[in-house]
């Protein structure tokens, strides 16, 4: 792998040169305790945070948008038209990604490029641009058991944090193009920056509050199928609200809708994004309810993330803490997991 | 794979002609309510265009023309049932329309007006209002939302409605369809609009988890908490209870969460036994 290494003071011009490559969008902080990936102009590079806890709204949305015209319909002509925005939309540049992030990203691409190319998710995937950072975990991060705490792919640019600046990976040709444009911006990197990625790697990975690995998770949700008082304890609190499956970065149930024009001929279709909190997601023609109760929507997005993953490496959690951190009712998602696996 | 056709006799085609050439007949009535929602539909920015697609043969805002007396397709109702002669004239639109669609919180939740359901006897709150004063036009009752007396086909909820949903509706009824019920809280369009959560972060009391989507978090962007005036989510999903608890450890009173909860909540049937729930079998 090829290695720069760009000084702390350097930052600031690598952000300006970004802006050559598409939207360029960084984490900023948004409130006292929320960040959040905004589009970054070039007078508000200095605002970019890196070394921000999670965002609220995760990474996917730029290339799965919460809401998509999928094609505008003509029902007398019985004729559709493609929505093209997906194709000719500027390229993101997404900075700032943290390694789950990433692993999140690739959990995406197994379903929409994969399993079945969705063309407008793979335009968008393909011509974005994807810029990792190292971070520290908090009190909800439990990456680590997820094997989702380092990359090895899925990012163009990867920023590991040394003493005084950040070791750059690069991870793809288009990776190379930008640090071959942006040359003078980097110097060799050291004996010691190679010493203080170890060092970083080992305190990072004191910080966790659990150890070990969790895929055995899917063996006991799926064996033993019985957490009653878990599931009836944790979904009494539940608001339903859907925030733990709007901000989580894997999230990728969808509804589609349909928007008629007033001419009644006329209208569009929209992909929107659902979730398994709701009611309606369970619900199919003939008025059947896969999931009729709360608690049983609950237990179902504890299954999906820990259980039904069939086409990546790891489960489709992976331990960013959103659901947690985001949640109104105080709902810990990592400690319910804890007491899963029997309290280790 | 050959399709199936029928063969419409020659008198029935001219009929169904017809039928598909005459324009969609619409009314738009008030009982008792600010007019606010009459207001918002003649101001939608298409108006125009819905004036093109159908017949407006009632619309009290706009015209003294306007009769209850007519027969319409499709009724658009805002305002609560507050009076005898709300009743009166609710039953008649009722009778006289194909569709009824119950507009704005007052003709759904029964409005501001409602906010005391329950709570008191209703002379003593008229008392408490008017005092000895009559109301000589027709005579008051306890008000009410209009589902109490008729059947409402389709609900357009809101304080006032959103013009993007006003539009959806009369569109979809155009495409010869109809809306879908949104059965899902204010938080996930929130969360779409990138909206901080206020109540975590500032411990505001947001009704926004318990309360319909639809409005696009219009309050919470403005960084103003829910305040519920799209009423409680509906197919039973409105989990007063689990919010009551989260109010509770923020700091907030019984009484206080009770009379936030029914601003626009207060004839919703599980409210009292979710809060009980929550807070033990006396109210306080």
């Amino acid at each position: 792998m090829r290695y720069v290494k760009l000084k702390k003071e350097k930052i600031k011009e690598f952000l300006l040169a970004l802006q050559d490559y598409g939207e360029l969008y960084a984490p900023i902080k948004v409130s006292e305790k929320y960040f959040d990936f905004r589009k970054i102009t070039n007078e508000q590079v200095d605002e970019v945070v890196l070394d921000y806890n999670r965002t609220l709204r995760p990474p996917r949305r730029f290339f799965f948008p919460e809401k998509e015209v999928l094609f505008t319909f003509n029902s007398k002509k019985v004729e559709m038209y493609e929505n093209k925005e997906a194709f000719t939309s500027e390229p993101v540049v997404l900075f700032g990604v943290h390694a789950c992030d990433i692993v999140g990203l690739r959990i995406m691409d197994s379903r929409f490029i994969d399993d079945q190319p969705d063309p407008y998710y793979r335009a968008r995937r393909e011509k974005g641009i994807i810029i990792g950072i190292s971070c520290l975990p908090d009190e909800y991060c439990f990456c680590n058991v997820r094997r989702a705490e380092f990359v090895d792919s899925g990012f163009d640019l990867f920023l590991s944090e040394v003493e005084d600046g950040y070791v750059i990976r690069v991870g793809s040709v288009k990776g190379h193009k930008i640090i071959d444009a942006t040359e003078n911006l980097y110097v060799e990197v050291t004996k010691k920056d190679s010493d203080d990625l170890t060092a970083f790697d080992v305190k990072k990975s004191k910080m966790f509050t659990v150890s070990g690995n969790w895929d055995s998770l899917r063996y006991t949700l799926e064996l033993n199928d019985e957490h009653p008082v878990i599931w009836m304890r944790e979904s009494e609190k539940c608001l339903g609200c859907g925030n733990c499956t709007i901000t989580c970065p894997t999230c990728r149930c969808y509804d589609v809708k349909d928007y008629p024009n007033l001419d009644g001929e006329t209208g569009v279709r929209v992909r929107i994004w659902d979730s398994c909190q709701f009611r309606e997601h369970g619900l199919v023609a003939g008025g059947h309810n896969f999931r009729p109760t709360k608690e049983s929507r609950f237990k179902n997005r504890y299954m999906c993330k820990n259980a039904y993953c069939k086409e990546v490496t790891t489960a489709y959690c992976v331990g960013c803490g959103r659901c947690t951190y985001f949640c109104p009712a105080g709902i810990n998602y990592k400690q319910n997991l804890i007491e899963i696996r029997g309290g280790i | 794979m050959t399709m199936k056709t029928t063969i419409i006799p020659e008198d029935q085609k001219i009929e169904i002609k017809e039928e598909i050439k005459r324009k969609p007949t619409i009314g738009v009535y008030a009982l008792t309510s600010c007019y606010g929602c009459q207001l918002k539909i003649a101001t939608v920015s298409k108006i125009i265009e819905i004036a093109d697609s159908v017949d407006i043969e009632s619309f009290y805002m706009l015209s003294s023309a306007s009769s209850m007396h007519k027969k319409v397709d499709i009724a658009f109702v805002e305002g609560s049932v507050s009076t005898k002669k709300d009743l009166e004239e609710l039953l008649e639109i009722r009778k006289n329309s194909k569709t009824l669609v119950g507009v704005g919180a007052c003709a759904l939740q029964g409005g501001v007006q409602s906010w005391n359901h329950g709570d008191k006897n209703y002379k003593d709150l008229f008392e408490n209002v008017y005092g000895k004063s009559k109301i000589e036009i027709s005579e008051a009752i306890e008000a009410k939302p209009i589902e109490e007396y008729v059947k409402v086909d389709f609900r357009l909820p809101g304080c006032p409605p959103e013009e993007e949903e006003i539009i959806y509706f009369i569109s979809t009824f155009l495409f010869g369809s109809w809306p879908e019920e949104k059965d899902y809280p204010v938080c996930q369009e929130c969360r779409f609009a990138g909206n901080i959560c206020l109540l975590i972060e500032k411990n505001e009391p947001c009704l926004g988890s318990i309360t319909t989507a639809g409005c696009n978090a219009r309050c919470i962007s403005y960084n103003v908490p829910c305040i519920g005036c799209r009423g409680p989510v509906p197919n039973d999903v409105a989990w007063f209870d689990s919010l009551a608890k989260v109010f509770v450890e923020k700091g907030f009173t019984e009484e206080y969460i009770r009379e936030r909860m029914k601003i626009f909540g207060s004839h919703h049937p599980k409210l009292e036994e979710l809060l009980t729930k929550v807070f033990g079998g006396e109210k306080k």
